[in-house]
């Protein structure tokens, strides 16, 4: 049984259905990708899985907690990356980093090291007395990555993980990421980009109208591209705000 | 500010397409820009903070707010009047709301800066698109804030206006005195705006917000030092261009004109401040927690950080409180002048200031919001307690110095001065939990929603008017009367710790539900 469940997610707003019958289990060791266009429904299963808003309907089970009915439980043990979040602006990364240390009961030996740890990682250890309103949109992305692993969670759920970051640190991140996942954790990846999907997951769920129309394993692929994959299984229209396609569109 | 945003990108292809289309041909924006594109930006920004406005709030629900404001507007007047207030004390009142509502509204002239895009998001595209288009960030500003003038002018201002018809009565010349009425209050609504919007441009020169504080602290000391009836008529003068001489509004007018353009031109677009680095002050702050109030909490320290490192700093409750302490204060003397009747000045100050409750809470949150918090293990219920006990840390000294200098300077009875603190302790209680209960994390947007404004305002007239009303009538109180304000005092503060406490379960119920 994975240590992430979703079974028969429904989410409205309205007449629009964000979640419509959403569906799939993360298990221990998985990189999952959660591949979709806009609007597809990626970033409302992600606040159902975390607790901030109560779905419709259908259940949920995050290592083994319930984010309907006990979301700081869910939260205390998972680690979040949510789309286009930044950090407290008034705040310096290590400010940052002490006070989401703070809130997650971390010991402050714990929390000291991990700064250290990830700053030297993501190479913003020069930043650290920054005020994050002074940070490019880029330092800022990698301080909220360090918080989101700071505790070293068994889960960790990620909005478009690479965003506003440059090539070699998007590339750091990926290998961390891949080397999360097989350390017996498991790691979910919300995307839109099909080449940071097919580049380092291991299972990728295809979502469209609000649940996933398709899954496929990455590992030792072959056949269909993941390109072609999502093709077949995504309209045409919704399918055009992928970055791969416009790509595409432009090489063609 | 998410929906803002998501509304503002449905808009931005239509609105950028005009205007570049303009733009396109013109190679400069100090060149040959002619009144053509002025208007296209004027009618474009013009729309775009309707929509804004729409959006935020209910939709065309928003067109109603008017509708209330001259309801409010009217009510107030007929209630005033029926209580024997002076039509000019009345008059005086309108002027004193127009001028801090312009004060208010002149910190748009923050807008489009890095600093208000890093915390809001981008609150005006057109505006934003100096980078992308041939037309400098000055005349992008400029058209903003003439627009924004305008527009206040005619959503807010003229509402207020409508007061004049109880005043005047119903006859041949009442369009012609609720015009004047209008005129003269927009006319110090646009003086207070650009007495805001030419401090940031004096900030934009690299000027210390320290040094800009004390020459405005030293100017009202020296006018409070005065207190001369020439002072006082001086003030009158300018602040109600009603009431004064016809050169007198001229003089305003000209005036305001001329420091607005000046303003403009001292206006620095790419004054950008030095990066900033600041040591840890969370984990020293947290490291006290055991002899500070509260610095055990980090959703305090972070509260107190924010605010302390914002623009202003933590003096900036302290500003919010003395300039309703100013204008007061002013109101008071004009008063006194006009009638020879002084208010007690405990109850009349203690019940007013609490109103400074409203502007503390909403720099507590201005650099923060509810979602922040949402994907950490932190209950919605602890950061509404946070942001109180950080409020009770901050609130409590910016109300008590104005009004202790306020009792002190108006020699007020001990008797009055003791239910004045109790009054003001109670009251700040209950208009912050007032505020908390019925905006959340948005206390500056909700003032534009019809229903919630509404609201907060009954809620507000119910503690204040009968204090001031009171504290007109029987000065110096009687025990009688001082035991019973006192008791409400002590009542409507505890009816704001309920409500500021219910208010945690209310909005994370809502934020969880939407």
């Amino acid at each position: 049984m994975g240590i992430l469940r979703v079974d028969e997610l429904r989410q409205s707003y309205g007449a629009v259905r964000a979640v419509d019958g959403m569906s799939f289990d993360v298990e221990r060791g998985e990189l999952f990708g959660f591949l979709g266009p806009n609007g597809a429904g990626k970033t409302t299963t992600i606040r159902s899985l975390t607790g901030q808003i109560v779905p419709d309907g259908g259940t949920i089970s995050v290592l083994g907690t319930d984010p309907t009915t006990t979301p700081l439980e869910t939260r205390r043990r998972v680690g979040i990356l949510p789309e286009q979040a930044s950090p407290p602006s008034f705040l310096t990364p290590r400010e940052y980093l002490e006070f989401v240390g703070d809130v997650r009961d971390l010991d402050e030996t714990t929390v000291a090291a991990g700064i250290e740890r990830w700053a030297e990682r993501l190479g913003f250890a020069s930043k650290l007395e920054t005020l994050h309103t002074d940070l490019s949109r880029g330092q800022q992305q990698k301080v909220m990555i360090a918080q989101a692993f700071i505790h070293e969670p068994d889960v960790v759920l990620i909005d478009e993980p690479l965003a506003n970051l440059d090539p070699l640190v998007q590339e750091q991140v990926k290998q961390f990421l891949t080397a999360y996942a097989a350390d017996d954790n498991a790691v979910f990846v919300s995307t839109h980009n099909i080449d940071v999907a097919a580049d380092i997951c291991t299972r990728v769920g295809i979502v469209a109208d609000g649940r996933i129309v398709t899954e496929r394993s990455l590992a030792n692929e072959t056949g269909d591209t993941l390109l072609e994959t999502f093709l077949e299984h995504v309209d045409d229209a919704d399918a055009r705000d992928m970055p791969a396609l416009e790509r595409t569109e432009i090489e063609a | 500010m998410s929906g803002e945003q998501t509304g503002q990108d449905e808009q931005q292809p239509g609105q950028l397409e005009r205007v570049t289309d303009i733009g396109g041909g013109i190679g400069s924006d100090s060149g040959g820009i002619g009144s053509g594109t002025n208007r296209l930006l004027f009618t474009t920004l013009l729309r775009e903070e309707w929509r804004l406005h729409t959006q935020l709030f209910g939709g065309w629900r928003f067109a109603s707010f008017p509708l209330l404001i001259v309801l409010l507007a009217a009510a107030a007047t007929v209630a005033l009047l029926e209580t024997g207030t002076p039509p000019s004390t009345i008059v005086l009142g309108l002027h004193a709301l127009a001028l801090g509502f312009g004060l208010y509204s002149g910190t748009a002239g923050f807008a489009g800066s890095n600093m208000l895009e890093n915390v809001f998001g981008r609150l005006s595209l057109v505006l934003s698109s100096a980078s992308t288009l041939p037309l400098s960030r000055r005349r992008l500003l400029g058209m903003f804030l003439v627009k924004d003038a305008l527009f206040y002018a005619v959503v807010f201002i003229l509402p207020m206006a409508t007061a004049a018809l109880p005043i005047g009565g119903r006859s041949a010349t009442t369009p012609t005195e609720l015009v004047a009425l209008w005129f003269s209050l927009s006319l110090v609504f646009a003086a207070g705006m650009t007495a805001t919007v030419a401090l940031i441009a004096v900030r934009t020169r690299g000027v210390p917000t320290w040094t800009i504080a004390l020459a405005l602290v030293s100017a009202a000391a020296g006018t409070w030092a005065l207190d001369g009836s020439a002072a006082i008529e001086s003030v009158r003068t300018l602040a109600v261009p009603l009431s004064g001489s016809i050169p007198a509004a001229v003089g305003l007018a000209g005036g305001t004109a001329l420091v607005a353009a000046g303003s403009l031109a001292l206006y620095d677009p790419t004054y950008g401040r030095p990066t900033r680095t600041a040591s840890d002050r969370f984990s020293q702050l947290r490291a006290a927690g055991d002899r500070l109030p509260f610095a055990d909490d980090p959703l305090v320290v972070k509260t107190l950080l924010d605010l302390s490192r914002s623009a202003g700093g933590v003096w900036k409750p302290f500003v919010s409180a003395g300039i309703l302490l100013a204008l007061v204060a002013a109101l008071v003397g004009v008063v006194r002048e006009i009638t020879g009747i002084e208010p007690a000045p405990g109850i009349f100050f203690g019940g007013v200031l609490g109103l400074a409750a409203f502007t503390t809470y909403n720099w507590l949150t201005q650099f923060d919001s509810l979602e922040f918090y949402l994907t950490y293990p932190v209950a919605i219920d602890d950061v509404f307690r946070a942001k109180r006990a950080a409020f009770v840390l901050v609130g409590t000294p910016a109300v008590a110095v104005p009004y202790l200098a306020a009792v002190v300077r108006f020699e007020a009875a001990l008797v009055d001065a003791a239910v004045g603190a109790i009054l003001l302790a109670g009251y700040g209680l209950y208009y912050y939990g007032l505020t908390v209960y019925i905006a959340g994390f948005d206390p500056n947007e909700f003032l534009f929603d019809s229903v919630r404004f509404g609201t907060f305002t009954v809620g507000v007239a119910v503690a204040i008017v009968p204090t001031l009303v009171a504290g007109f009538v029987v000065v110096p109180p009687t025990p009688t009367l001082a035991v019973g304000l006192a008791v409400a005092g002590i009542g409507f503060g505890a009816l704001g710790v309920v409500l500021s406490g219910r208010a945690g379960p209310k909005w994370a119920e809502r934020y969880r539900d939407e």
